[in-house]
């Protein structure tokens, strides 16, 4: 368990904090009560419901109420039962077998089957569709419904973490009818098996979701409805927020939370998460070419500097894996201390002892990205480092810069497993392989992992591939940014996984007397 | 301009502006710290001793910056309004001198760049170059063509029919002679006033875009860039919002104070 | 002012409008990316952007797809919004009554009190008053909405001391007060710079007309200076006023973009922003032609204005 509230506070010079701190109720909530409607502030636009496609912030969390998946990633970063009661795998994890619960029923009354489910995972797995899920489901061969309540993947390749993958916030169940329907109509209406059904949607102010009676978990939902409640300014927001006008703000900006944490009435949550910022340093290009140059680079970082400025002390120093501790297979990585004196050294001895010049390009969207260039230009500059910043356009950057360009800032939310963090990146046939660092070790361990079984022998697989990524350091990962979130004391049960695309609403109730 | 420095407006003005162009010229060189360097133990003060006019979210020093952004900020409004004034005054003159076909089409085409709201018209015109100072530079420039043609077409077309060209006309001058001796000296007074005021408008529009997000790039110390930078930390520290606000008004008052009073010398009459 | 000037203003504003939403087509077209990727974000692999592409009409040839919209634009349709999903006609829609509901708000108040103090300043030529104006108008007209903004939500939005709600909005159908709290600093933001221009130009004009002939001559005749005032400074001076207003709503269609994105008002600056930053080409497509007609019609009326109040004024 990864997930704490806040207990320690980091005192940053020039900040005056107060030495209290927020009374903690967790597993003390008593009995829940039923009704209510909690009304969530958020500050980014819900622009659609489309589940296959959808990525924005205030967007997953309605998903998760609306829609159910197979499985469900749970607060332990494990996948958890949710439409599949149970499932099997084969001895070489190239058959799943999920069990399908009983009785399920959409919002409109028809009722659930693995039809459903082989249509789902065969509009993600279409070509023709825009799907997020389908990069960490190539290797499923074909769906099979075994009966009207079981459901047969076959892989063409052994995969392990298939349970992780059906898992995927992109991968909730749609109705059989919704699919073969127009799929612009998932934009807007939603007929899931979630806790709760869509009431109203207007993407330019609130979105209104009321009680599934129906839900297969009995006597939940606790609440009659939800509101998430768009409101585009942060200060209005924290405004209505510690009026009590809102009972749950989405997302705290890291700026605001001190001072949210303090207010009476309000827990506030720092949810360790593996979200990061890495630099990327195209390989086949000079001078991120010499492993030294890397290696410079990331000596010539004050990671615990970056932690206390961008992040407000809201994360932890990562030390260039992208994997985080709340990952299983994780492995203590060295910490890497600022040693301008040390980089230099190594930028000598790689050829360069006038140092090295050079443009980091930083897309202008989230601005933790341009700020995180301008702290590495300033602490990179002791160590010979001579960075100009670029900064652009986040259409622009996409469009030009992304997976093209050889020196620039990305952003990545966290993956749910070793497996899809390497296959996202840094495998040869990553997903979004922008360092051009291919290994074909590294890249066979990885295989290996994903077909192993026993967890004995995959801790000690992923051991290797972490070692090689450190060892060759394709990104500079300088923080892990914590997941900010803030309700009343009213609102009981209110959580976030790491992974911050679940929220178990169902399990929320508003303690109001 | 001796004359522009008795009302007290143009004084105001000129006092102003000597303080800015002092800073424009000298302060990247007067700064006390590097205005990038960052103070991690002072975040977000107020003035003091050691910091004048206090510090931002990163510890930068906010007196060093808004002395190394005054350059910037001040030659983005020199530079798009000399562009927007040079070419609005070719294409006002050129379409007052040949009147007729020419000129009633040049004026139909800039009718039709006026029929945008200006800030809007800058904001899609930069928003398709994609951001920058250069390219803000250029959308503000572009903006500020037309209406500069259409000043610079009547102050030709008010002179073309003044007794001194007429005379010139019967004297048998050639057309070129007319227009460089006679008609440009006499219509450059207009030209000259709403320019000096339009660079006023060129440095708010320019720390407007900025401050969206479409003109200077992190981490430059343009003013308004500095305000939406700062504007997370407003309530932690006014200053860092209020220092380059501020300066940013004072440097468009000067402007403003003094092409008012430049126009009063040039046009006495409106002289209240 | 003949029925023939109308229309040929009117055909010259329909004109425009077609060169502006070729070029708006045309450029976006020429940009590297799209709303798709927009919408796909770091989820855009190469098959999922193609898919995208498909799904939104986007892998048309941009002469098709222009011709498409814009034979939809003539009978009344203006497309799907491409990252919301909505009919355009719905999403601006409603952010252009959010829009006008501040621009008249702010007009309405700047008319108020700009006029007598302009008026005031004018009487009360050379005093300390005069002088107290002239500043607040220079002052005025050389801070930039957005300083103005940042600066008021200091002072009145701070959350040490919130006098007034820092941005947001409450629809004036579920409640008016709210309504009108809220559009409170957004207003007096985009008031500011008009206040400061329109009391300038009332002061100037006045103090002309005050020292004009036919105002001695009315004065000569013994006429009260109330009476001279109302009946016949004050109309004079008023024309260029109006004239100064209707330039001032082209400046006030520019500063709502500003003062929306900082006060979180959905109108359409922010909703024009929201789509150019998502490459939302319908949205940018509908809010510019939008805004340009509001400006269109607004400088049409006030020249009509002004021909009825100064006869001396015709248009051929």
């Amino acid at each position: 368990m990864s997930y704490f509230t806040l207990t320690r506070r980091h005192v940053l010079m020039g900040m005056a904090a107060a030495a209290t701190l927020p009374s903690v109720s967790f597993g003390q909530s008593g009995t829940p009560i039923s009704g209510g409607t909690l009304k969530i502030s958020h500050s980014t636009r819900i622009a659609t419901l489309n589940v296959l496609s959808l990525s924005g912030p205030a967007e997953y969390p309605c998903i998760d109420m609306l829609y159910s998946g197979l499985t469900r990633t749970g607060l332990d970063n494990q996948p958890h039962p949710d439409l599949a009661t149970s499932w099997e795998a084969n001895e070489d994890a190239t058959e799943f077998t999920f069990y399908l619960r009983d009785g399920v029923t959409f919002h409109d009354g028809t009722p659930f089957t693995s039809a459903d489910v082989v249509a789902t995972f065969e509009a993600i797995l279409n070509p023709d569709i825009a799907s997020s899920a389908r990069s960490v489901l190539t290797m499923v061969d074909k769906i099979e419904a075994v009966d009207d309540l079981t459901v047969k993947f076959i892989l063409s390749a052994p995969f392990a973490d298939l349970p992780y993958s059906t898992s995927h916030a992109n991968a909730r169940i749609l109705s059989k009818a919704a699919l073969e329907g127009d799929l612009s109509a998932l934009d807007t209406t939603a007929n899931g098996t979630g806790p709760f059904k869509l009431e109203t949607y207007d993407s330019a102010r609130i979105v209104r979701l009321v009680k599934n009676e129906n839900y297969y978990k009995p006597g939940q939902p606790y609440l009659d409805a939800v509101e998430m409640m768009l409101f585009p300014d942060l200060a209005a927001e924290t405004a209505n927020f510690l009026s009590g006008t809102t009972d749950v703000m989405l997302t705290v900006q890291q700026a605001a939370y001190a001072r949210i944490a303090e207010s009476a009435g309000i827990e506030a949550q720092r949810v360790s998460s593996g979200r990061y910022v890495c630099i990327v340093m195209r390989q086949d290009q000079e001078p991120w070419s010499d492993v030294r140059v890397r290696q410079a680079l990331g000596l010539a970082i004050d990671r615990q500097l970056l932690v206390d400025i961008i992040l407000e002390g809201l994360g932890r120093p990562a030390y260039d894996s992208i994997v985080a501790p709340e990952i299983e297979y994780y492995t203590d990585k060295p910490e890497i201390m600022y040693d301008p004196e040390g980089a230099k050294a190594l930028l000598a001895e790689a050829g360069y002892p006038d140092g090295i010049k050079a443009t980091i390009v930083a897309s202008d969207r989230p601005a933790i990205r341009a700020q995180t260039a301008i702290a590495l230009q300033q602490t990179a500059a002791a160590a010979g480092f001579d960075l100009e910043i670029k900064t652009m356009p986040h259409d622009t950057y996409l469009a030009e810069e992304w997976m093209k360009g050889d020196f620039y800032i990305g952003y990545w939310g966290m993956q749910p497993t070793i497996d899809a963090t390497y296959n996202l990146l840094l495998t040869s046939e990553a997903s979004y392989q922008d360092t051009e660092w291919k290994n074909a070790e590294f890249d066979s361990l990885v295989a290996e992992g994903r077909a192993t079984i026993d967890p004995a022998k995959r801790a000690e697989i992923y051991a290797k591939a972490q070692e090689l990524e450190l060892a060759d350091k394709p990104y500079i990962v300088p923080f892990f940014e914590d997941v900010l979130t803030a309700s009343s004391e009213a609102t009981k049960e209110w959580k976030i996984a790491p992974i911050s695309r679940f929220y178990f609403v169902e399990d929320v109730w508003l303690d109001k007397a | 301009m001796p004359r522009a420095l008795k009302s007290p407006t143009g004084l105001i003005g000129t006092v102003l502006l000597l303080i800015v162009f002092t800073a424009a010229l000298f302060g990247p060189l007067i700064a006390p710290y590097d205005p990038q360097l960052f103070h991690v133990q002072a975040r977000l003060q107020g003035p003091s001793r050691e910091f004048w006019l206090g510090t931002d979210q990163y510890g930068r020093d906010l007196l060093s910056r808004l002395l190394n952004g005054a350059p910037a900020t001040v030659l983005f409004g020199l530079g798009a309004t000399v562009l927007g004034v040079g070419a609005g005054s070719i294409i006002g003159v050129i379409a007052g001198v040949a009147g007729g076909r020419t000129d009633s089409i040049v004026m139909r085409i800039l009718d039709g760049m006026l029929a945008m709201p200006e800030l809007l018209f800058t904001l899609l015109i930069v928003s398709f170059l994609g951001g920058g100072t250069a390219q803000a530079m250029l959308a503000v420039a572009v903006t500020f063509t037309p209406g500069m043609a259409r000043i610079s077409r009547s102050a030709v077309l008010s002179v073309r029919t003044r007794e001194y060209v007429l005379a010139a006309q019967a004297r048998g001058e050639s057309q070129a002679w007319i227009v460089g001796r006679e008609v440009l000296p006499n219509a450059v007074a207009p030209i000259i006033v709403e320019a000096t005021i339009r660079v006023s408008f060129a440095i708010m529009i320019g720390a407007t875009l900025g401050f969206l997000g479409l003109g200077a790039q992190p981490p430059s110390t343009e003013w308004g860039l500095m305000v939406a930078e700062a504007r997370q930390f407003m309530f932690r520290n006014p200053w860092c919002v209020a220092v380059p606000g501020l300066a940013i008004a004072i440097t468009a008052m000067g402007f403003n104070l003094f092409g008012d009073a430049l126009r009063d010398v040039f046009d006495p009459k409106r002289n209240h | 002012m003949s029925l023939a000037y109308l229309l040929r203003r009117l055909g010259a504003v329909l004109i425009v409008l077609c060169v502006v939403s070729v070029t708006v087509f045309a450029i976006t077209a020429v940009l590297p990316g799209n709303a798709a990727l927009m919408i796909l974000g770091e989820n855009a692999s190469a098959e999922n952007l193609a898919a995208m592409e498909r799904q939104l009409g986007l892998d048309r040839p941009v002469v098709v797809q222009y011709f498409d919209w814009i034979s939809g634009v003539v009978q009344g349709d203006f497309g799907t919004s491409l990252r919301l999903q909505l009919p355009v006609s719905q999403v601006v829609g409603e952010a252009f009554w959010n829009s006008m509901s501040l621009a008249v708000i702010a007009l309405v108040a700047v008319t108020l009190i700009a006029i007598p103090m302009g008026t005031f300043a004018a009487l009360k030529r050379g005093s300390i008053w005069d002088l107290f104006i002239g500043l607040f108008s220079y002052v005025g007209t050389a801070l930039p909405e957005f300083v103005t903004a940042t600066l008021l939500l200091v002072f009145f939005a701070a959350p040490s001391r919130q006098y007034l709600p820092a941005g947001g909005f409450v629809a004036p159908g579920e409640d008016l007060s709210g309504f009108f709290v809220h559009a409170i600093l957004p207003a007096t933001t985009l008031g500011l710079i008009l206040m400061a221009h329109i009391s300038r130009q009332v002061r100037s004009e006045l103090a002309d007309v005050l020292s004009s002939d036919f105002v001695r001559a009315a004065r000569l005749k013994g006429i009260p200076e109330g009476r001279v005032i109302r009946r016949h400074a004050l109309p004079n001076s008023l024309t260029p006023a109006i004239a100064v207003i209707s330039l001032d709503i082209g400046y006030l269609l520019g500063g709502i973009i500003v003062v929306e994105e900082i006060f979180a008002w959905p109108g359409l600056g922010r909703l024009l922003i929201y789509a150019l930053q998502n490459r939302d080409l319908p949205v940018i497509q509908a809010v510019t032609l939008l805004l340009a007609v509001v400006y269109a019609l607004s400088n049409l009326v006030a020249d009509i204005v002004i021909a009825k109040l100064d006869p001396r004024v015709r248009y051929a």
